[in-house]
């Protein structure tokens, strides 16, 4: 070997102080503890010929040390000790503050380890160890040999500068913790807060104010407050009070216009102290009134806008527990709703009663009754709870007799679809109930209970369909009996009662055949079902139909109620278009048939509505006059000046089968003017001529072609 | 083949070596075997690629030295690529680049080498 190739003492010397100098360098560049440790360890074996070794970490707040790192050493033989700063080795190092030799044989720790020497320095963290560099024996070319004092000494400067990083990264480490936590709870709460700097920037703002600012984080960081609230001034001279004041200002219900966002808000700034107790800045905190009104709407669901808001004004309302007091309850229940929802699939189920509930609720709010639950097809609503009202049971039955008139309409449109109706048994009583907030603190119900709300429930159910039935305490507690019409009924048996309970039912006005009413639901049905394909039969044919029968029904002096009649069939003439154009005819006058027997239209009427149905399938062959006028009216655009318009309309349609030809057209056309003739004296004097004209047209352009 | 020594290839009469962790004793040792073996068959152009070794004792360097004393014998040539700047920098430091050449990479080292 030449001098060239040894290496020097002096080599080594300086390639330990190039390394120290790295590693003191290099240590506070480190922002992870994890990373750092490895490094020293890595570094430290480099440098002192280890063949491996590793660092153990104290655990906060223990005594107890663990590996954090180790360097080509299965530290699988270690597991299992406990590294306690109070015994071994490591408490020697704790009171010689400097690296000593381990003798590994006879270690506490490490002599399960195949090694055979050791090298450990102290991690201080100010005067408590915070861990330890452990290193295994050193390699030479002879093979291992123990560490000489020099290494001890290089370690105890590794150690120190490590000690020293370890401490910062540490303090780092804990700052960041302490801000990231600061800055979750910030973000989480569900106030919007933000502060204000010296220099009136916002410097820091959570996740809700941004909501309420309608900003993005990075156009409000670093802007002035004044800029920010430009179009809110009243918040600006809130803040600059609280800046030149020093003084916690607050304010109620302020609107805040945000990007077009209009936010109500309460608000509340505080000066910003340093610790120091001098100003720095303000604070902000915004309560965002929306989330209340949300739970004020949600709450609405179930009960009306005045319970809502009796209860929201006094908290105790809210409060678990119960109170007697009287209160009248109504029952209702669809009857046969189970048979009759057996034939439907579960979506129309639920559209059925959400569509009947809806309706129902309106009138239970419109006469301040609570809805305490809906318990399938059944509404238990109650009366004068929170606070009792002389109106209570009065309220209660205009519910029911409104809930049963709304019915007859809900029913109309049922029968319209060829539904069947819904019908409901309604049972109202009053007595003494316990009131209150009854279940956990995690989930409250508002409710009632007590023989009363057992009372109504059982007259509910003796109820038949359509009926109301109400005991003798809700019709004594009428303020104004004579406003209902009554039917006393037999006193019922009731289980757990040993009287009879004297029961009555209110009449109130059942469905009777309202022509009006009947002609806006069936031109609303016609809107909603009738394909706009066809151009020619769509709803301005049923409008200009029933316009036109109405028209002639008066010159040919027929009876008004008659006149209902022709209308009637007029709004049905064509409606089995919604199904078929072919066989129109048969099919309205069916349908006709089942929807007018389920409106309890008269029977003997039935007959006359379907002849004037089908006596429009053409050839038209009127019997009576009615059958005429209706059959005029169907055609009596063929005579009138808009013949052409609505004849292109009828082409159209036709061609949704085939496509017709100019030619075939006219034909058709002249064809049809030349059979056709009108029944009635009023159309034959005010179309028949102007048919005729348009007749001549038509021949003259087949002439020309 | 040891943990150590992880890929041994032969590119245009040149050994490459390719190495994994602590370039110690043990490492050393390791390498110098290879490049015995490979010197009997008449190999004597040697690449180490350290990409996978982050750290490197003296006791590793001295081997490396001796390797370099048996190569001069021959004519032979060391060479190293893909160092970490530390085990670059210790290697400086020993002197070792009097005697032997870092590349920046593979390619570049079979160019010159």
């Amino acid at each position: 070997m030449t001098s060239d190739l040894n290496i020097t003492d002096l080599q080594l010397k300086y390639l330990e102080l190039e390394t120290l100098l790295d590693i003191t360098n290099d240590l506070n560049s480190f922002e992870d503890i994890q990373v750092l440790i490895q490094e020293i360890l890595v570094k430290s074996c480099g440098l002192l010929n280890a063949n491996s070794g590793l660092i153990l970490v104290e655990d906060s707040n223990s005594d107890i040390l663990h590996i954090e790192a180790n360097f080509n050493l299965d530290i699988s033989i270690l597991r299992g000790i406990l590294f306690k700063k109070n015994r071994g080795v490591l408490k020697e190092i704790i009171n010689s503050r400097k690296a000593l030799s381990i003798n590994i044989k006879n270690d506490l720790y490490f002599s399960k380890t195949l090694c055979k020497f050791g090298l450990i320095a102290p991690l201080f963290d100010k005067n408590s160890l915070a861990g330890a560099i452990v290193l295994f024996d050193k390699e030479s070319r002879k093979g291992i040999e123990s560490f000489s004092d020099s290494d001890s000494n290089m370690l105890s400067a590794l150690a120190a500068q490590a000690s020293i990083a370890y401490t910062n990264i540490k303090l780092i480490k804990n700052i960041k913790e302490a801000k990231t936590f600061n800055e979750n709870v910030m973000q989480s709460i569900a106030t919007g807060v933000f502060t204000t700097n010296l220099m009136g920037e916002i410097n820091h703002i959570n996740k809700t104010a941004l909501n309420i600012i309608n900003q993005e984080r990075e156009q409000i960081i670093g802007n002035h407050y004044e800029y920010i609230f430009d179009s809110n001034q009243h918040i600006n001279r809130l803040i600059s009070k609280c800046e030149q004041d020093s003084i916690t200002i607050s304010e109620s219900q302020v609107n805040l216009q945000c990007n077009e966002k209009i936010t109500t808000v309460n608000i509340s700034v505080s000066p910003l102290m340093s610790d120091f107790e001098m100003p720095i800045g303000t604070v902000v905190a915004m309560e965002d009134l929306s989330s209340i009104n949300k739970l004020k709407s949600t709450f609405k669901k179930y009960v009306s806008t005045q319970i809502v808001d009796q209860l929201l004004e006094n908290d105790e309302l809210l409060n678990l527990g119960g109170q007697e007091q009287n209160a009248t309850i109504l029952f209702s229940d669809i009857r046969g709703f189970t048979s009759l929802s057996e034939n439907m699939k579960p979506s129309e189920v639920v559209e059925t009663l959400n569509d009947y509930f809806n309706q129902m609720i309106e009138i239970i709010f419109k006469y301040n009754g609570i809805l305490d639950k809906i318990i399938g097809d059944e509404l238990m609503v109650i009366y004068g709870v929170p606070n009792s009202n002389e109106n209570d049971s009065e309220n209660a039955v205009r519910t029911a007799i409104e809930m049963q008139e709304k019915l007859i309409e809900f029913n109309l449109e049922r029968f319209l679809y060829q539904k069947k109706p819904i019908k409901v048994g309604i049972g109202i009583n009053r007595g003494s109930v316990i009131s209150g907030n009854i279940g956990s603190s995690h989930q409250m119900d508002f409710t009632v209970i007590g023989d009363s709300v057992n009372l109504a429930s059982r007259l509910c159910s003796h109820a038949q369909p359509g009926e109301i039935i109400i005991s003798d305490n809700v019709w004594k507690d009428l303020i104004n009996q004579n406003f209902f019409i009554s039917k006393k009924l037999k006193p019922i048996k009731v289980k757990g009662k040993e009287k009879p309970i004297i029961i009555k039912e209110i009449l109130y006005d059942k469905w009777k055949f309202n022509y009006d009413f009947v002609f806006i639901k069936l031109e609303d049905y016609l809107l909603k079902n009738l394909s706009e394909n066809y151009t020619y039969h769509s709803i301005d044919h049923f409008r200009d139909v029933v316009y036109q029968v109405e028209r002639i029904a008066k010159k040919e002096k027929i009876k008004k109620d008659l006149i209902n009649d022709i209308k009637l069939a007029a709004w049905l003439h064509d409606i089995g278009y919604i199904w078929s154009p072919y066989q129109h005819e048969k099919i309205s006058a069916n349908y006709a048939e089942i929807l007018l027997k389920s409106l309890k239209y008269p029977e003997s009427k039935i007959k006359m509505i379907k002849g004037m149905i089908l006596a429009t399938q053409l050839p038209q062959k009127p019997k009576n006059i009615l059958e005429e006028i209706i059959c005029d009216a169907d055609l009596d655009y063929l005579g009138r000046s808009d013949y052409t318009e609505i004849s292109d309309k009828l082409r159209m349609e036709l061609e949704l089968d085939t496509k017709i030809t100019d030619l075939k057209w006219l034909r058709i056309q002249e064809n049809f003017l030349k059979s056709h003739r009108y029944f009635t004296t009023t159309s034959q004097k005010q179309r028949t001529k102007n048919k005729h004209k348009q007749l001549k047209k038509i021949e003259s352009k087949l002439k020309s072609m | 083949m040891n943990d150590f020594i992880t890929n041994i290839k032969e590119i245009n009469s040149v050994i490459i070596i390719q190495t994994n962790g602590y370039l110690n004793n043990v490492g050393g040792e390791a390498i110098a075997e290879i490049i015995k073996d490979k010197m009997e068959q008449g190999c004597v152009k040697f690449l180490i690629n350290m990409k996978e070794t982050k750290i490197v004792n003296s006791i590793g360097v001295s081997i490396l030295i001796e390797i370099i004393e048996k190569l001069q014998e021959v004519d032979g040539k060391l060479g190293y690529f893909n160092l970490a700047p530390i085990v670059e920098k210790t290697f400086n430091i020993m002197g070792l680049t009097k005697y032997s050449t870092i590349f920046e990479s593979e390619e570049i080292a079979l160019n010159e080498f």
